[in-house]
C-alpha cells in the first residue's frame, strides 16, 4: 500500500466502495442474483444465456480476471501461422451492452457458501442466489519434477489463455537449424484431449517450411491418445520422418525436466531439446477448490443440471467439472452452460426446464486444409453424463472432405465465439 | 351475386390453404419455448449471418429446416456432425427447432 500515490489510493477506495455497494443496489431491485466466476467458454456462455433468456428478470454478474479473453481453441492455429493473435482475442463489452450483464474485472478470491457470498480481490463481497463457477484449469506445477512457475518461460506449457503461446511461437521460429522440439503432453484427464497432437502438427507445419531438418520428439506420459490413428497417418503423410512419438511403456516414465539444460529425463534416456513445450497435469481452477465443491482435483456434478453434488446453489461448468464421458473442451463447456442456464432460470423465475442435452465436436488441423474431427452426443444419466452416439473422421477420406472439415471448423470458431460474446 | 359467391370461394380456399399449412404434419407438436432451448445446441456452430464454413439458418423456412433435419436423421444427407445432432432429435423437437429458427431475423 505504501507505494500507492494518494490519488490512486482514492480511486482504489472509490472503486472498492462502488463494488461494495453493488450487492445492496441489486438487493433493492429484488431481482434474483446469479454470479458467474470465469468468463471463458462455460462462464461467458452461461452469463449471456441467463441474462438474454430471462430478459432482465435475473441480475447477472460476471467476474472475470482478464479484460480480454484469448481463446485456447485456435491458439494452435495461431502457433502454426494460420491465424493472427488478435483474431483469437474477444472483449466482454457486448455482454453488458446487449444483455445487461454486470461485468466485473477482478479475481474471485473465496466463496462463503453458507452466507452465499463471493469475495473479490478488491475486498468487495458479491452475494448470490445461484453461483456458477467456470474457472477452467490450474496447472499442477509440482506434478513434474523440476518444473515450476519460473520454468514456464523456458519450457512454456501454453495451456491457458494468454501470451505464453506467443513465447512458444517465437522459440519455434528461432530454433537452430536441424534442432529438436520436444513436447511433453499432459496425463489424463486434461483440457482438450487432441490439443497436444494438433500442437505437434502445427509445429511440424512451421518446421517443414522453415527448418526442414529439425526433429520433433513427443515424450508422452500416456500409451495412447485422442484421434491417434488420424494424427499419426497425417504426420507420416505431411511431415515424413519428422515426428517421433514415444509412449510411456517405451520410455518408462518421465523422471524430471531441467529448464536450464533443456533436458527431459525418462527411465529410458535423457532427451535434450532446443525448444520444449511441457504441459503438466491439471486440476480445477482454485476457486472451485475454495468453494468446497471439489472431490480430489475436480468438481463432481449432477448431470441433469450441472449443479455440484456438494452444494445445490453452486454450478460448475467446463474443464473444472467431472463431466465423465464429455471431454474437457470449449464446445463441451458451452454446451453444459446452456443446460445450467436453463435450470437456473427455472429455479429462479419458474421458467420451463427442459431435459439436459449435451454435445461436443473437436476439430483439429493436421496440415494446410487437412482438418479432422471427433464428436458425440450425450445425455444426463443418473450418476454420469453418458455417450449416446459418436463419430470420428476416417483415415481414408479424400482431400476435398478434409478441406471441408477445416472450413467447417472456421464456421464453428466464429459460431461459438459469437455464442459467447455477442 | 356472382361476385359474392366468388369472394366466398376465395375466402374458403384461403382458409383451407392456411389450415393446410398449420396442419403440416412435419410441424405438428411444435413448441416455441422448447425450440428456443434446443437452438442453443445449433448456435454453438451456426452464426446468424455468415455462411462461412457452416450455413446461417436464422429466418429459414420452417418446413425447409424440418425436412433437412429429417434427411440428416435418415443419413440421406452427408455430414457427421449434423447426422449426430439430428439422430438425437425426435419429431416434436425437430418441429420446435424449425418454427423457432424461422422466427429469428435473417
Ligand atoms: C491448445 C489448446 C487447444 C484447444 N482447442 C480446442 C478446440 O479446438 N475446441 C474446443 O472445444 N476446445 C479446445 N480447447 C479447450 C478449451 O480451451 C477449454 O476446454 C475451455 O476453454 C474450457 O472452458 P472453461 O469455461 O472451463 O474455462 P476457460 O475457457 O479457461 O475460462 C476460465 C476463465 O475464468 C477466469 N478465471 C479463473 N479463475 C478465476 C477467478 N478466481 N476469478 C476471476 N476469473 C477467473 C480465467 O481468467 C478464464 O478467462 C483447447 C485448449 C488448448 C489449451
Amino acid at each position: 500500500m505504501h507505494n500507492l500515490s494518494r490519488r490512486s489510493f482514492v480511486s482504489f477506495a472509490l472503486a472498492s466502495t462502488s463494488l461494495l455497494a453493488m450487492p445492496a443496489i441489486s438487493t433493492g431491485s429484488a431481482r434474483p442474483k446469479v454470479v458467474v466466476v470465469g468468463g471463458g467458454a462455460g462462464g461467458a456462455t452461461a452469463a449471456r444465456y441467463i441474462a438474454k433468456d430471462s430478459k432482465g428478470a435475473i441480475d447477472v454478474t460476471l467476474i472475470e480476471a482478464s479484460k480480454h479473453y484469448y481463446t485456447c481453441f485456435y491458439s494452435n492455429l495461431y502457433l502454426g501461422g494460420f491465424r493472427d493473435y488478435d483474431s483469437i482475442g474477444h472483449s466482454y463489452d457486448n455482454l453488458s451492452a446487449n444483455h445487461g450483464v454486470n461485468v466485473v474485472h477482478d479475481w474471485a478470491i473465496s466463496v462463503d457458501s453458507s452466507a452465499r457470498k463471493v469475495r473479490l480481490g478488491s475486498g468487495a463481497n458479491v452475494s448470490y442466489d445461484r453461483l456458477v463457477l467456470s474457472p477452467g484449469i490450474d496447472i499442477k506445477y509440482d506434478s513434474i519434477d523440476g518444473y515450476s512457475v519460473e520454468a514456464q518461460t523456458k519450457m512454456p506449457h501454453a495451456w491457458k489463455s494468454g501470451t505464453q503461446v506467443k513465447v512458444l511461437r517465437d522459440q519455434v521460429l528461432n530454433m537452430p537449424k536441424g534442432g529438436t522440439f520436444a513436447m511433453v503432453p499432459p496425463p489424463n484427464p486434461y483440457r482438450c484431449p487432441p490439443g497436444p497432437y494438433e500442437r505437434i502438427s502445427m509445429v511440424a507445419h512451421i518446421l517443414k517450411e522453415k527448418n526442414p531438418t529439425a526433429k520433433i520428439v513427443v515424450i508422452d506420459p500416456k500409451n495412447k491418445f485422442s484421434k491417434q490413428g488420424l494424427f499419426m497417418a497425417g504426420w507420416e503423410k505431411h511431415y515424413p520422418g519428422m515426428v517421433e512419438w514415444i509412449d510411456n511403456d517405451t520410455h518408462g516414465g518421465i523422471k524430471n525436466v531441467n529448464p536450464e539444460t533443456m533436458e527431459i529425463e525418462t527411465d529410458l534416456d535423457t532427451f535434450k531439446a532446443d525448444v520444449a513445450c511441457v504441459v503438466p497435469a491439471q486440476r480445477a481452477g482454485a476457486i472451485a477448490m475454495n468453494a468446497g465443491v471439489t472431490d480430489g482435483d475436480w468438481s463432481p456434478i449432477v448431470p441433469a443440471s450441472m449443479q455440484t453434488k456438494a452444494d445445490g446453489n453452486i454450478y460448475v461448468l467446463g474443464d473444472a467439472s467431472v463431466a465423465s464421458a464429455m471431454p474437457k473442451s470449449g464446445f463441451s463447456a458451452n454446451s453444459q452452460a446452456k443446460v445450467a442456464a436453463n435450470h437456473i432460470r427455472g429455479e429462479l423465475t419458474d421458467s420451463r426446464v427442459f431435459p439436459a442435452k449435451f454435445s461436443n465436436t473437436c476439430w483439429s488441423l493436421v496440415a494446410t486444409n487437412d482438418g479432422i474431427k471427433v464428436g458425440a452426443n450425450y445425455k444426463a444419466g443418473e450418476e454420469k453424463i453418458e455417450v449416446v452416439d459418436k463419430f470420428v473422421s476416417k483415415t481414408d477420406e479424400g482431400n476435398a472432405k478434409r478441406k471441408k472439415t477445416y472450413e467447417e471448423s472456421i464456421g464453428w470458431y466464429n459460431g461459438i465465439t459469437t455464442d459467447m460474446f455477442s | 351475386m356472382v361476385n359474392i359467391v366468388f369472394k366466398f370461394f376465395i375466402a374458403i380456399s384461403c382458409l383451407l390453404i392456411f389450415r393446410g399449412l398449420l396442419a403440416e404434419p412435419l410441424l405438428d407438436g411444435a413448441d416455441f419455448d422448447y425450440g428456443e432451448y434446443l437452438s442453443g445446441q445449433c448456435l454453438t456452430c451456426h452464426q446468424s449471418s455468415s455462411d462461412e464454413g457452416i450455413p446461417a439458418i436464422n429466418g429459414a423456412e420452417a418446413l425447409y429446416i424440418a425436412k433437412k433435419l429429417i434427411l440428416y436423421k435418415n443419413k440421406e444427407l452427408e455430414n457427421e456432425v449434423m447426422q449426430l445432432v439430428a439422430s438425437a432429435l425426435d419429431k416434436e423437437q425437430i418441429a420446435s427447432l424449425a418454427i423457432y429458427f424461422n422466427s429469428l431475423e435473417k
